[in-house]
């Protein structure tokens, strides 16, 4: 009976079965799309992570451990690749004589390096100057000692004879947080900066310090056996945590007590882990809403057959169908349905995934590759039978089907309505939302120095909520519009219809109901795709912010230290083929009682011609106004507002700083005034710095010298004229462009590249949103015929029976588009609101992809207006089979 | 009341060519092609005027819908010629000169009683003013008033069908056809309506057509056809005055 059932539908019903099961098919696809893509993500975000840490693991050998043993055990751990010791001594300061002035710093850390560290642990050691091997001297303390490459430093040492030194090299420690970690000690006992004072030794130099060290001052002196863990680890960050915090926690088992792990690769790893949690469910936030839409759009597909099912369940019952059995051919409908479009909808999942993401699979590891593609048929699967079963176990239960066909025409308030559900859920929204973005979350520096984010979950309340009231509201107030204002809708329409306008306004507030229905939908579908391409476009608008203010400018090219490279020389650069504008900028160290910190000389009436400054960057005013302050004052400064809260400053109060002095080497007080809080400038560190002008730092300190020059491209050709400037300026200078930062930037969940579930999630939307909008028209047929039948018997004429349908489509057009443009703008700026601490820089404003959306509504009201125009004609077409049935 | 008698119909034309509203010469009506084929409706020749109350009787299937959409220009004959004298065209060139009225609910369930009746005038062009002026004037000519406000799903059938009378009489048509008016009504109801219809076609001048398998409806009418496979094969019968109800 069952297999003759599915035959005949199949045969009888296959244009209608096929639309539901298009509907499945784009939910399942759309979920699973969704794995597709948060499975590539996590696999990108270990990859990121793992790529990151320069050194894998820092064992801390035990005071009185043999470090030769450790070392051993640490090699033959299980996927250790390579384990060099590392001897740490504290100095008691380093001091060096230059031009005849003596500087000497404060505490000191000398780091032993054995041969071939620099190449074992690539990411950790960056050179500046000089050559790789010898002594080597961080750039920070080369500028407090006043030194460079050939010059001697002397090291003072508790207790024992200083040791002098000749500087080979100058070098930067990208790393330095987790290099100088407390190993073992928790995140709250960590040091909360590096040293600023740090001189690398070769190993034999590091033996003569360590050994007179040793007698004097043990503790002083410790080692550490660094090691680099292969890095072939599972896709999932979770799994691949799980892994190297087990791997770590068996060599220290395996040490007993003679070593204890420094994890840098499991605290990666263990904050991707986080921000792949994150990423998941914000990715399944921001996609869901178009898999529900695809599956309400399955369900007023299903409803559209609900006449004929009634029809044949009420044959079916008089011919001594037992309810069992009719359940059961329902049933059968919808596996076929659900089974059906499942399968096309992982089909087209996975094309999808290989031509958007790379990959075919729904995850690397056997449980990702499995969960997504079977919860999202299964999901496929609910949809179909809550669309086809449950509505017809309820009416196997009412009890004629004339009764239920006569509600429809009853002026009948939804139970919702009545209680008023929809601003209910919009005020509770509201409130979720304030209180969510008030408490905030942002992304916070973790102290091993990954990026990871703090998650309020209850964040994703606010939008879901509205999502839901929102639709609701829509339908009311359409509703309304359509029953109350006829008048309106009449004059709205009478250049469409003509005569007909209040006739046609008429007919449209008695099936209010199924006009509101496809309003929302189309609305919704627009809401969908303008919140999504915002959202999407805002984060890889950010994402291209944060590598141009990590890297400056299109191309940046930094002096060397010491170089006293003159403002002049950037004319040489502006002659290079490919660059537009070229501004120089100063770097200094200017000292704050006894803190020190980055000082940027730029020059304010000129600077956002080679780079970009965001109002989101600053406080106090706009980019342009502090600009505009920066250069009318000479003395203005811009602070980081951990300085203005520090200081308690407020504006026009003066700050004195101690900057060096060219000539004489010695540190001066140099007045300036506080005008405004600069978060955020380009090439600065995410910590306290200062901007002020160029001029009066030279003025003031007799240096005038340039510390990097940032060039601006216009976007076109950067690497290419970037490579032209390496070969100009020689091995001098370093020239970075924005595309090496553009990988290096950011968490690891900003470096998601967002490109592929963009693509993927506009698609949708606008099959959705053209669905929605075609859908009405082709779902009303059936009545419609009817209406154009009659009308046709009365006189009207092909055109007139057009227009009452194309006056349809406007009126669905014209408010579905209005309110899916509002609450598209809401619901972007509530995203972005909500989900402020994903951007980094925070967003000045909202990146709304016009193009896109215009394209996107223009196919959107082109469907409406094609489906229109199709229900039309074949409505008129068969008017006569029609009147034979009247 | 007349028997019907098995011959084809031939009218001798003595009347103006502007009383007869709808001429058909030899008409034939034919659904499908090939062996498939179902002649409806074949060898027709008759014409109705405007003072004309006929009555169409004849089994299922004999072809008399066929010849009533053939007659409102709904279908087009497959050889033959039709025409419509008083016309000066054909109804579509024309909207309202015709009236049907259908055995089934023909109203249009979005428009409540006023709008259905108003509808046809609107079509033609009468403003909306002056349409529901027309329609509430037909609607109380056959005291229905009261029903103006309601949906059809909100009326019975017996009613449903009178408020489609009034929409034909509201459109002043000149030919009213009405393919078994009473098919889904209870006796009393179907007679009242059949009354309502002859009181239209009186009040309007216009003439009047009823297809039926009631003797009791055909009875009310002065002339009756029969139709059978497709060929109308009764001779007119007039019934004197006396015999109308």
């Amino acid at each position: 009976m069952i297999t003759l059932w599915i035959q005949g539908l199949l045969r009888r019903r296959f244009g209608s079965l096929a639309a539901t099961a298009a509907g499945v098919a784009i939910a399942v696809a759309m979920i699973a799309s969704l794995g597709s893509f948060i499975a590539s993500a996590q696999s990108s975000m270990t990859a990121r992570a793992a790529s990151g840490v320069a050194v894998d693991w820092q064992v801390q050998v035990a005071p009185n451990a043999d470090p030769g043993a450790v070392a051993t055990k640490t090699r033959a751990a299980s996927g250790v690749t390579k384990a060099l010791p590392v001897g740490f001594a504290h100095s008691t300061g380093l001091s060096a004589t230059s031009n005849g002035t003596s500087q000497t710093t404060g505490p000191a850390i000398i780091l032993g390096l054995p041969t071939g560290y620099a190449a074992a642990f690539p990411g950790e050691i960056r050179f500046l100057s000089g050559t790789h091997n010898g002594v080597l001297i961080a750039q920070q303390t080369a500028a407090n000692l006043h030194v460079m490459p050939g010059d001697s430093v002397t090291i003072g040492l508790e207790g024992v004879t200083p040791i002098a030194v000749t500087v080979a090299g100058v070098i930067d420690l990208p790393q330095a947080n987790s290099l100088f970690q407390t190993v073992g000690a928790p995140a709250q006992s960590q040091p909360l900066a590096p040293p600023d004072n740090v001189l690398l030794v070769p190993s034999g130099t590091y033996g003569e310090i360590s050994s007179a060290l040793t007698v004097a001052h043990p503790e002083l002196v410790s080692i550490q056996i660094h090691a680099a863990h292969s890095h072939a680890l599972a896709a999932d960050p979770a799994v691949s945590y799980v892994d190297i915090t087990s791997a770590a926690h068996n060599l220290e088992a395996t040490l007993a007590g003679s070593g204890q792990v420094g994890d840098n690769l499991g605290a990666a790893l263990g904050a991707a882990r986080g921000d792949s949690g994150y990423a998941t469910v914000l990715f399944l936030f921001l996609g869901l809403p178009g898999a529900v839409l695809a599956g309400l759009l399955t369900v007023a597909v299903a409803t559209s057959g609900r006449d004929r099912r009634r029809r044949e369940q009420a044959l079916l019952r008089t011919r001594g169908a037992s309810a069992r059995l009719v359940g059961r051919l329902v049933a059968s409908e919808a596996l076929i349905v659900g089974t059906i479009g499942g399968a096309v909808g992982l089909a087209v999942a996975a094309l999808v995934g290989a031509i958007s993401f790379g990959t075919v699979g729904f995850g690397q590891s056997p449980v990702s590759a499995t969960i997504w593609p079977l919860s999202a048929f299964l999901i496929g699967l609910g949809i179909a039978v809550g669309a086809v079963v449950i509505p017809a176990i309820r009416d196997f239960r009412t009890v004629i089907v004339s009764q239920a066909r006569a509600q429809l025409s009853r002026d009948h308030t939804p139970w919702w309505a009545r209680i008023w559900l929809d601003l209910i859920l919009l005020a509770v929204s509201a409130a979720v939302f304030s209180i969510t973005t008030q408490d905030g979350y942002s992304l916070v520096l973790a102290p091993e120095g990954v990026a990871s984010i703090q998650v309020n979950y209850w964040a994703f309340f606010g939008p879901a909520l509205f999502w839901v009231g929102a639709g609701l509201l829509i339908w009311r107030i359409y509703r309304s519009v359509l029953r109350r204002r006829q008048g309106t809708v009449a004059r709205l329409i009478r250049p469409i219809t003509g005569s007909l306008s209040h006739t046609s306004s008429h007919m449209m507030s008695r099936t209010s109901p199924v006009l509101a229905r496809g309003a929302v939908m189309f609305a919704l579908a627009l809401t969908f795709a303008i919140s999504t391409s915002v959202f999407n476009s805002t984060y890889q608008h950010q994402a291209e912010v944060d590598a141009r203010l990590t890297n400056g400018a299109d191309i940046a090219i930094t002096e060397p230290p010491g170089s006293h490279t003159p403002v002049s020389a950037g004319t040489t650069i502006q002659k290079v083929p490919g660059v537009g504008a070229v501004e120089p900028l100063q770097h200094r160290y200017a000292y704050v009682g006894s803190d020190l910190q980055d000082l940027f000389g730029v020059r304010a009436s000129s600077i956002t011609k080679a780079t970009l400054l965001q109002d989101a960057y600053f406080q106090g005013g706009t980019a342009e106004q502090l600009m505009a302050k920066l250069a009318a004052q000479p003395d203005a400064i811009l602070v980081s507002s951990e300085t203005v809260k520090d200081f308690q400053l407020h504006p026009g109060d003066l700050i004195r700083l101690r900057l060096q002095n060219a000539t004489t080497q010695s540190l001066v007080t140099v007045p300036f005034h506080y005008v405004g809080v600069a978060n955020e400038f380009p090439t600065a560190p995410k910590d306290s710095f200062f901007v002020a002008n160029a001029t009066y730092i030279s003025s003031q300190t007799g240096d005038s010298s340039v510390s990097s020059f940032l060039v601006d491209t216009g976007g076109r050709g950067t690497d290419a004229v970037a490579n032209s400037l390496r070969h100009g300026l020689g091995t001098s200078a370093t020239v970075t462009s924005i595309g090496a930062a553009r990988s290096s930037v950011g968490s690891s969940l900003t470096s998601v590249d967002l490109g592929g579930l963009t693509r993927v999630e506009l698609t949708f939307a606008l099959l959705i949103a053209a669905a929605s909008g075609g859908l009405l028209f082709v779902l009303g047929q059936s009545e419609r015929k009817r209406t154009f039948a009659i009308a046709t018997v009365l006189g009207a004429r092909r055109r007139q029976l057009r227009a009452l349908v194309l006056a349809e489509a406007a009126v669905v057009a014209i408010g579905g588009t209005i309110a899916g443009v509002v609450l598209g703008a809401v619901l972007s700026h509530m995203l972005a609101s909500v989900l402020t601490g994903v951007f980094d820089p925070p967003p000045a404003a909202l990146t709304v992809p016009w193009s896109y959306l215009i394209v996107a509504g223009v196919i959107a009201i082109v469907a409406i207006v094609a489906g229109a125009i199709w229900s039309a004609r074949t409505a008129h077409r068969p008017a006569i089979e029609t009147i034979r049935e009247l | 009341m007349s028997t019907p008698t098995p011959t084809p119909l031939h009218l001798a034309d003595a009347r103006p060519a502007t009383d007869v509203v709808v001429r058909c010469a030899d008409i034939a009506h034919t659904f499908g092609s090939g062996p498939t084929a179902v002649v409806a409706v074949t060898q027709v020749t008759c014409e109705v005027r405007r003072d004309s109350r006929l009555a169409i009787m004849g089994p299922s299937g004999s072809g008399k819908s066929t010849l009533i959409h053939l007659m409102a220009g709904l279908e087009s004959v497959t050889s033959g010629t039709i025409s419509w004298p008083a016309f000066g065209g054909t109804p579509g060139g024309s909207p309202g000169t015709v009236g049907v009225v259908f055995q089934g609910p023909s109203l249009i369930p979005s428009l409540d009683a006023l709008g259905n009746v108003a509808l046809p005038l609107i079509i033609q062009g009468v403003s909306d003013a002056e349409a529901e002026r027309r329609a509430a004037e037909a609607l109380e000519a056959l005291g229905l008033g009261w029903l103006s406000a309601r949906l059809p799903d909100e009326l019975s059938g017996g009613q449903a069908q009178r408020i489609a009378v009034a929409r034909v009489l509201a459109a002043g048509p000149r030919l009213i056809l009405a393919d078994e008016p009473t098919g889904q009504l209870d006796r009393e109801t179907g007679s009242h309506v059949i009354d309502v219809l002859i009181e239209a076609a009186d009040r309007l001048g216009a003439g009047l057509v009823i297809t039926t398998h009631d003797p009791e409806v055909a009875g009310k009418l002065s002339e009756r056809w029969l139709m059978q496979d497709g060929e109308l094969r009764a001779t007119p019968h007039h019934d004197s005055e006396g015999d109308r109800p």
